[in-house]
């Protein structure tokens, strides 16, 4: 098992280095950089331009810039963030953790939503109570998200009023008190809602299909024919072996809402890494754009990694040499 | 952006049988409801790629100023958008646009998801273990720039380059599904009996292994098909979708990011929201059907 | 995804000219029209008011919400010295401001914190800074401050864009650029003032002189280079504006309390919250009260326009929409513009272009009415906005019979015209993305060039994203032939920065003997004779309108929503940012 995941983290390193000098070749294959915007400013002499880029290396071939960049990132240093004028890890960090926190509260109410669905919908499939749920779960699977936050946000942020509509805390409140807490998880939660309602629909037909096939596998079959009462036959043996592969893709889940949080981050103003992402590619801001693609790929691959620990835990077909 | 919904369910035949076609017909036409989806489906599918063949596809989109965002009426069925464009006339030519571009992404995925997931999971070992981390590589890849790149630095962006990109991506899911099915397969008897008698691998993975996953991928396709539909309206919100001259469902429904739109010009975007919904249900129901026709415990009498 | 500064430009609002007015039947308008008692002959740029029309009193301890639109969140470099997004501007404009306030034609004047005199040979400004300026930390503000900014837009270790060519004409500016020199000569202080003393004498100086100081005191134990990352810019900025900031939230929000001592007296707010808000949810925010003020975008201008709650205040914007020819190339080695591509030299073929298209009618049914065809590349702001010339107006006929004359006819019967050698004649247009309407516009010039027989077609049949746009335009790429763009221009009405034989954002490439001398003239001593300035500059405006290097197309409005509780509020360009003045009269819902 140790020597499984080591020889996990030594396959990172050629693949991460693979992705670095990807990104980095693509950065540089797209018009234009981190001083372009500045070119419409009719004030803004172009020879001064000229000069910033030669002093910040843009004029370099695009190797020469990798290794420098390359060999800073080694130690941690992915350099300034042209267009915030800071440490790029800086800017990273206060919208990492807004998004995490996003990720972490949408995770818990699609999970909070799929869980009592799927066990409704596959115990009792064939019946109104499925056909509602798997009703729900076809038209969250065919509405656009953008669509479905925008109408959220309109009916609950400004005709309800219930929530805040856009921000992630309220800035009249002190940093530290409880009141600092209760507004961050106010402001999360109708972007979090808006995801789960929708992410959440797959969860659903995943579980049911699960329990489904559970149903009338031969283990349960024993168990009822050994007279074990019906919701004991569910909590024992039915759920929990439809919840493990469930439970598996949770790496995968999180890395996924970290990285694809961009539409609703932009719809409720929320400033998180998926909309930095976007401007930094839109602005050219390539320091901030390799880190976040470095830092999110590397969650990805231990989040696969953590995946396959977990999948190899739970099915013994799927082993671990 | 891909449906996760996937057949976990281990099927004991070996085979379908050559009667499977068969099967399948049957279990349609005992389901009404799949039966009146597939009606809808090809007549949706009849009238769309046929009309549009009619339809002059310059016309509609010219810009007309004498007709921004009129109501429905008898000359503009379902009104005109900002540039006095027939909403009409772009939803069944973005219907079209749409489903094959779906068609297409689904076809590739499948090609690729299946053959690298077939290998990966029926050698195991080191072939798995290299296909499962470029697999994991090309997770770990960033989609939106890989798309925001594609599209600024392509000389042209239509629905092939479209296909292609998304086809880079989302073969990884399928492939994924297929190889953890032909994993546990691999240990069943009969794949066992036939390695034994020295049956090249070739014949076991085409002839053997195939047509035991064959209903998984079936299903698969299917649902994926529904969940593609959609697929470029999220990036058109984005601002990195298909130009306007190739009109496509996601077009119209991102008008809607204009709250003007959203709010007050329903007939934009509430037709094209309606397509995808009715498409995606009546394939997801035809695909249920085919689901309960690949496993005979599901079958309806 | 639209991007900070230059989406300004893009999506700014604009509205209708008098042209349209009279020519529409909208009574409201008209009206509009009349009550202001304009010059019929002279662009209406008063269609909306400019002040909010409250006149009830201020209540004491009052608060506003302004809403900064933006799709992403502020940057939070609160200097203008190094900013680089117009949100951050946005910010610094409630704690900080230039010593010398501006009038209506962008003019420096003595009302400010400073005032200023030149010298008789025109050669030596100096400002005074008056005596009760002072810091938000009690410390005054000093000529040394104001020679301090100096020090750091020139610094080496400086990596903004805002070091200028008037700054290079500052006596010993080159010098100290080069780090030939450590303190800049043509730069004395004394105390409160400062004296500034160039080669050779600038009109532009009256309009374009850097004012914005930065706290030497405050600021000159950090380093230059780490300046624009220093907490002491980022998070504890220190200005003499009219409110102190109290608390940021990074990105998204910053908490403005009162400076009592103010130099223009107490504002009449108590505090200010600024807040960003999507650009999707502005007018919405507006509606329900969460924001007093928020600047509205063409596409929810109708939207906004039905609100009880709120007044919609517009004025001209400093900004032009224009097509462009490609004429030639850039030649770097030489800094000059070469004009080497025959394709469009002749002009009657350029003046057919300008008559084939329909801006009144773009700006009316696109725009809403909301943006007007431009007569010239100097906005109708300025007062050297020549009112005699007139945009090409609509005329098809005339636009053939031009083309006719040039040699260009539809010699193999296809429907488009080959050029005078009667070979295929193709044009390629490249347009930017950003922002709704672009599609549908270019659509529709290029359906109205194909009507006059000209085969234009978009360049690689899509729109091109802003960098690459620019970067097709900047290398001069050959798939090019004409395109579509729009220029902000500066408070200052000199226009060789973007006209000039050697200025790299010529795009263009049109290079004129007759445009170099008015360019000069424009700038020269003589200039300081205002009248002088204005004739040479309505020349400048005749040649280039008879000469089309460019059509200038859309003139803009841009508009603002604001809240009917907020008083002394005025949208003006020279007063906008003036928030001690604005108060509200009653508490928010």
């Amino acid at each position: 098992m140790w020597k499984f995941i080591l020889r996990r983290f030594l396959v990172m390193i050629p693949q991460l280095f693979l992705l670095s000098i990807i990104v980095f070749m693509m950065a540089k294959a797209m018009p234009g950089d981190a001083l372009s915007g500045q070119e419409i400013n009719p004030r803004a002499n172009p020879a001064e331009l000229e000069r910033i880029r030669e002093d910040l290396g843009l004029n370099d071939p695009w190797y020469q810039q990798y290794i420098r960049w390359a060999s800073n990132a080694v130690q941690g240093d992915f350099g300034i963030s042209y267009t915030h004028k800071t440490p790029v890890m800086d800017v990273i960090e206060d919208r990492l953790w807004n998004t995490v926190f996003l990720a972490l509260v949408t995770l818990i109410f699609t999970y909070m939503l799929a869980i009592p669905l799927g066990i409704l919908s596959g115990r009792y499939n064939d019946t109104w109570v499925d056909k509602t749920v798997t009703g729900y779960s076809y038209i969250g699977f065919g509405t656009p998200i953008f669509i479905f936050a925008l109408i959220m946000l309109f009916v609950f942020g400004f005709a309800l009023d219930w929530f805040p509509s856009g921000g992630s805390v309220d800035s009249k409140v002190d940093e530290g008190t409880f009141a600092y807490v209760v507004s961050k998880i106010n402001h999360l939660i109708l972007p979090a809602l808006s995801t789960a309602l929708i992410a959440t629909t797959s969860t659903i037909q995943y579980l049911r299909n699960e329990i489904i096939d559970n149903k009338i596998k031969d283990f349960v079959r024993t168990a009822r024919s050994k007279g074990v009462p019906e919701s004991n036959v569910y909590s024992r043996h039915i759920l929990r072996n439809s919840f493990l592969p469930i439970a598996a893709f949770l790496g995968y889940e999180i890395t996924g809402l970290i990285g694809g949080a961009v539409i609703i981050e932009t719809i409720f103003s929320y400033p998180g890494l998926g909309q930095l992402f976007l401007s930094s590619v839109s602005l050219r801001d390539f320091s901030v754009v390799t880190a976040i693609v470095m830092m999110t790929g590397f969650a990805t691959l231990l989040g696969t990694l953590l995946s396959d620990i977990i999948l190899s835990a739970v099915d013994p077909r799927i082993r671990i040499e | 952006m891909e449906m996760k919904v996937e057949s976990g369910k281990i099927i004991q035949t070996k085979d379908v049988s050559p009667s499977g076609m068969k099967i399948i017909w049957q279990e349609i036409k005992k389901d009404k409801l799949a039966m009146g989806s597939l009606i809808i489906l090809v007549a949706i599918l009849v009238f769309v790629y046929g009309a549009s063949f009619f339809m002059d596809a310059k016309e509609i989109a010219k810009v007309d100023f004498l007709s921004i965002y009129m109501e429905p009426s008898s000359d503009y069925w379902l009104g005109t958008d900002y540039g006095g464009r027939d909403v009409f006339g772009q939803l069944i030519i973005g219907t079209r646009n749409s489903f094959t571009i779906s068609l297409f992404i689904t076809l590739f995925t499948a090609i690729i998801g299946l053959s690298l997931g077939l290998l990966a999971g029926y050698f195991g070992g080191a072939t798995d273990n290299v296909i499962m981390r470029v697999i994991d590589f090309v997770i770990a890849l960033p989609q939106l720039m890989f798309i925001v790149v594609v599209v600024t630095i392509v000389p042209v962006f239509n629905v092939y380059v479209f296909i292609l990109i998304m086809t880079m991506f989302l073969w990884t899911g399928k492939a994924r599904l297929i190889r953890s099915k032909a994993l546990s397969e691999r240990e069943l008897d009969y794949i066992h009996a036939s390695q034994t008698l020295g049956t090249p691998h070739w014949k076991i993975i085409l002839f053997q292994l195939l047509p035991n996953v064959s209903s998984l991928i079936i299903v698969n396709f299917i649902l994926n098909l529904a969940g593609n539909i959609g697929l470029e309206s999220s990036l058109t919100f984005l601002g990195f979708g298909l130009p306007e001259s190739t009109p496509s469902l996601g077009t119209l429904i991102s008008y809607a990011r204009n709250p003007d739109v959203l709010e007050n010009k329903w007939w934009i975007w509430v037709p094209a929201s309606l397509m995808i919904l009715v498409l995606m249900l009546s394939i997801n129901f035809v695909g249920q059907a085919l689901k309960r026709a690949a496993d005979a415990r599901q079958r309806r009498g | 995804m639209k991007i900070k500064s230059y989406s300004k430009v893009l999506s700014a609002l604009a509205i209708s000219s008098l042209l349209l007015a009279a020519c529409s039947n909208d009574t409201e308008k008209s009206s509009t029209k009349e009550k202001k008692g304009k010059d019929v002959e002279q662009v209406d740029t008063s269609l909306f008011p400019t002040k909010t029309t409250n006149q009830g009193e201020p209540i004491d301890g009052g608060h506003l919400t302004y809403g900064l639109v933006s799709d992403t969140p502020f940057e939070g470099i609160l200097n203008k010295v190094f900013y680089q997004g117009d949100p951050d501007n946005q910010v610094i404009t409630f704690f900080d401001e230039d010593l010398l306030d501006t009038d209506e034609n962008y003019v420096f004047t003595n009302d400010g914190a400073a005032s200023y005199e030149i010298s008789d040979d025109n050669k030596t400004v100096t400002l005074t800074i008056k005596d009760n300026v002072n810091w938000q930390d009690g410390k005054p503000v000093t000529g040394a401050d104001l020679e301090y900014a100096y020090l750091v837009l020139g610094s080496k270790d400086y990596k903004g864009v805002r070091y200028d060519e008037q700054m290079a004409l500052i006596e010993g500016m080159e010098e100290y650029h080069a780090g030939k020199a450590d303190s800049i000569s043509g730069i004395k202080v004394d105390g409160k003032k400062i004296t500034f003393t160039f080669k050779k004498a600038n009109p532009s100086v009256t309009t374009g002189l850097w004012t914005y100081p930065l706290h030497k005191e405050y600021l000159s134990d950090v380093p230059i280079a780490k300046l624009e990352s220093s907490d002491k810019i980022r998070k504890n900025p220190i200005g003499y504006g009219p409110f102190k900031v109290k608390k940021i939230v990074q990105g998204e929000a910053v908490e403005f309390e009162a400076f009592e001592g103010y130099h223009r007296g107490a504002p009449k707010l108590d505090s200010v919250t600024l807040k960003v808000v999507n650009p999707s949810v502005a007018v919405k925010s507006l509606e329900n009260g969460d924001i007093d003020v928020a600047s509205i975008s063409a596409d929810q201008f109708d939207q906004a326009k039905a609100l009880d709650n709120v007044e919609i205040l517009g004025k001209v914007d400093l900004a032009y929409t224009y097509i462009g020819f490609k004429f030639g190339h850039y030649d770097e080695k030489k800094a000059e513009n070469v004009m080497d591509n025959p394709k469009f030299e002749d002009k009657r073929l350029r003046q057919a272009m300008a008559y084939a298209i329909n801006n009144e009618e773009v700006g009316e049914k696109m725009y809403k009415g909301l943006r007007f065809p431009a007569n010239s590349v100097i906005t109708p702001n300025f007062k050297y906005n020549n009112k005699d010339v007139k945009p090409y107006e609509y005329d098809p006929e005339k636009a053939k019979k031009l083309l006719d004359e040039a040699g260009y006819v539809d010699t193999n019967k296809d429907g488009l015209r080959e050029d005078p050698d009667g070979k295929e004649f193709k044009i390629n247009f490249a347009s930017m993305s950003g922002g709704d309407i672009a599609e549908p516009l270019t659509n529709y010039y290029i359906q109205q060039w194909q009507e006059v027989g000209l085969d234009v077609q978009m360049l690689d049949g899509r729109l091109h994203e802003f960098n690459s746009f620019y970067d097709l335009l900047k290398k001069d790429n050959e798939e090019v032939d004409i395109y579509q763009a729009a220029w902000g221009v500066a408070s200052d009405p000199d226009p060789s920065g973007l006209w000039s034989r050697s200025a790299a954002f010529n795009y263009t490439r049109w290079v004129n003997d007759k445009n170099d001398e008015l360019l000069a003239k424009g700038i020269s001593e003589e200039a300081f004779d205002d009248q002088y300035r204005i004739d040479t500059y309505n020349e400048w405006q005749e040649l280039i309108h008879e000469e089309v290097p460019i059509i200038p197309t859309l003139f803009r409005y841009t508009t603002t929503g604001v809240n009917k509780r907020v008083s002394g509020y005025d949208y003006l360009a020279e007063r906008q940012y003036k928030w001690f003045n604005v108060g509200v009269t009653e508490e928010a819902k």
